[in-house]
């Protein structure tokens, strides 16, 4: 019989998608009735059964669900750590300047050489001020105090803020025409990028003190920062010359056909295309950095992990580790799932701007 | 020193990749306003010749003066020689990421320090040259190859340059899109800018041509007006290949 064409309908796609045949039908059958018990079971598990309330703690434990007032009931731990109860506002408003200064620096208008500095200079002022005092009558509170989630995004900030611009500087020099400055970069990085993390973490931690004059040494909290930021630069440099690598070589040829000197070439051909070609990537590691900021718990750091395991440390709230991780869990996506949003709407914004 | 009138003189310029010599020793002397047809076989060296003019290539014996300026190691001398000198290259090479104008007024807000509005008037000037100013805020890639070329020329006259060096800037185009490349070279030519042209294209060779340079194995052959080169060509290689370029 001959097909006469007509607009599909949902109808005629689903058909289509998963009925075509008797094994399309068994396996949609299947994996559906699947995934409605699981999200069922999900539901049941974190809405239906689940005890919310703080005051409500006796309740938990009786039917299956999930006993929330563990949240409740400790989630300035989670989120604060070990700064002291009364000042947490500060850390609150400290980790909302971050969180806000990393929003506006995705906005195209402040992608300028002299507002995105300004920005991150004043983000990481106010919250320098608000986390350690010691100014406006704020009462000082060192870094082993800081915890929680606003260590876990300052880490994160400070390692891509400082981490960025020398990834550049390494792509740069590791592609130099001087055969041993290229080679010397070349070998630096690879044995920063052989090394593992927490090796590197330590050894700014915990080695560095004994190496560096005592002016240079300053708080533990830095140095890391400083260790971690040299090790995601090493990656990102990679990752920013395999970028630069997919350019044709005529890009740079034109430009300096042009008269273009060696600056003007690499500031507005070669890092423009090369962020663009490089951006899934790059995206990618500033997941794998947010993630790994866990690793300064083994420095005695409270990051928001650590502040969580803490939170389910007594004896009254000892069984209810699944729902702490939950939700530690659950703040980790936000970041992450916002993190690659951004970086879609990057990828969207450079493919129509080269079309 | 060469004489005032001199645009480009190359004298005794060899110039190797490893072992291969690719430029066996030559000798070339472009006045102001000469337009020189390059042309030979693939591999003869003709592209490497002209990208040894702005040091898109190194050279290694000889030397190279561009308009009075010495071309050896000294980076301002190789910035002064690129700015006075334009290319147009075989794939185009704009900057995908710019518009059409941006192309344009880059290098002379960057390179000659004009202020924005004067480079975008130039630009716009150029690109109504080239006839397509109603692009001016598209990107490269969705031009079609034949506007690419073009805009790369206006591009390239943005700087106003004192010498273009066109490296086979026909020869990546479907054959609909050369005419109108060709058309504003001519156009070009007749308002007397020198010209340097690595080009397969016989018929503009015969049109705008003064002086048609034949080259074969890093060598200039042979030399002569297109009336010479084309009617009576003395050397065999040469005859081989005009009949293979002219044959059918």
């Amino acid at each position: 019989m001959a097909k006469t064409y007509h607009r599909p309908t949902l109808l005629d796609h689903i058909r289509a998608r998963y009925f075509a045949t008797r094994l399309d039908t068994a396996m949609s059958v299947l994996f559906g009735a699947l995934t409605l018990w699981l999200l069922w079971s999900l539901l049941d598990w974190a809405v239906l059964d689940a005890v919310f309330r703080a005051e409500d703690r006796e309740h938990c434990g009786h039917d299956a669900g999930a006993c929330w007032s563990v949240i409740d009931a400790r989630w300035r731990l989670i989120l604060f750590g070990l700064y002291p109860f009364d000042e947490q506002w500060r850390s609150a408003i400290a980790c909302a300047a971050i969180v806000l200064v990393t929003a506006l620096s995705c906005v195209p208008w402040f992608w300028n050489a002299r507002r995105l500095p300004v920005l991150w200079l004043a983000g990481f002022a106010v919250f320098y001020v608000l986390m350690a005092g010691g100014f406006f009558g704020l009462k000082e509170i060192p870094p082993q105090s800081w915890g929680g989630l606003s260590l876990t995004i300052f880490v994160f900030a400070a390692v891509a803020i400082i981490g960025m611009p020398l990834s550049i500087v390494f792509a740069l020099l590791r592609r130099s025409e001087l055969p041993w400055i290229a080679r010397t970069m070349g070998l630096v990085i690879d044995t920063i990028r052989s090394l593992p993390l927490l090796s590197i973490m330590f050894t700014f931690a915990i080695v560095l003190p004994f190496v560096l004059p005592g002016w240079l040494i300053g708080d533990k909290l830095y140095r890391v920062i400083v260790g971690y930021a040299l090790f995601f630069a090493c990656y990102q440099a990679e990752i920013i010359r395999g970028g630069m690598q997919a350019l044709p070589a005529g890009q740079e040829e034109a430009a300096k056909a042009l008269g273009m000197n060696y600056w003007h070439r690499i500031g507005y051909i070669v890092l423009p295309q090369a962020f663009r070609n490089a951006l899934p990537p790059t995206i990618n590691q500033f997941v794998i950095t947010f993630k790994e900021t866990s690793l300064v718990v083994i420095i005695g750091f409270f990051d928001v992990m650590a502040s969580g395991n803490a939170a389910f440390g007594t004896a009254e709230w000892s069984f209810a580790h699944i729902e702490v991780y939950s939700f530690v869990a659950l703040i980790f996506f936000v970041f992450v799932f916002a993190l690659s949003r951004y970086g879609a709407y990057l990828e969207r914004r450079l493919a129509v701007a080269s079309r | 020193m060469p004489a005032t009138d001199t645009a480009v003189r190359i004298a005794d310029m060899d110039k190797y990749y490893g072992g291969f010599h690719a430029l066996k020793n030559i000798n070339l002397d472009i006045r102001k306003g000469e337009k020189i047809v390059v042309c030979g076989p693939s591999g003869s060296g003709k592209s490497t010749l002209i990208r040894c003019i702005n040091k898109l290539e190194d050279y290694h014996a000889g030397s190279i003066n561009v308009l009075g300026t010495e071309l050896d190691d000294n980076l301002d001398h190789i910035d002064e020689i690129r700015r006075e000198t334009g290319m147009v290259f075989q794939h185009f090479n704009l900057f995908p990421h710019m518009t059409i104008l941006e192309n344009c007024t880059l290098a002379p807000i960057l390179v000659r320090k004009q202020k924005r509005e004067e480079a975008e008037a130039v630009a716009m000037e150029f690109l109504n040259k080239v006839r397509i100013p109603e692009q001016a805020d598209k990107f490269p890639g969705q031009l079609s190859g034949g506007q690419q070329q073009r805009v790369a020329i206006a591009r390239a006259l943005c700087m106003k340059p004192e010498i273009m060096l066109f490296d086979e800037p026909t020869s990546a185009l479907d054959p609909e899109m050369i005419s109108e490349v060709l058309d504003v070279m001519v156009s070009l030519a007749e308002e007397g800018m020198t010209m340097v042209c690595v080009t397969h294209e016989m018929g503009f060779a015969r049109q705008v041509a003064d002086r048609v340079i034949f080259m074969a194995d890093g060598e200039i052959v042979e030399q002569g007006t297109p009336e010479q080169f084309f009617d009576n060509p003395q050397n065999e290689r040469t005859k081989t290949f005009l009949s293979q370029v002219l044959g059918h």
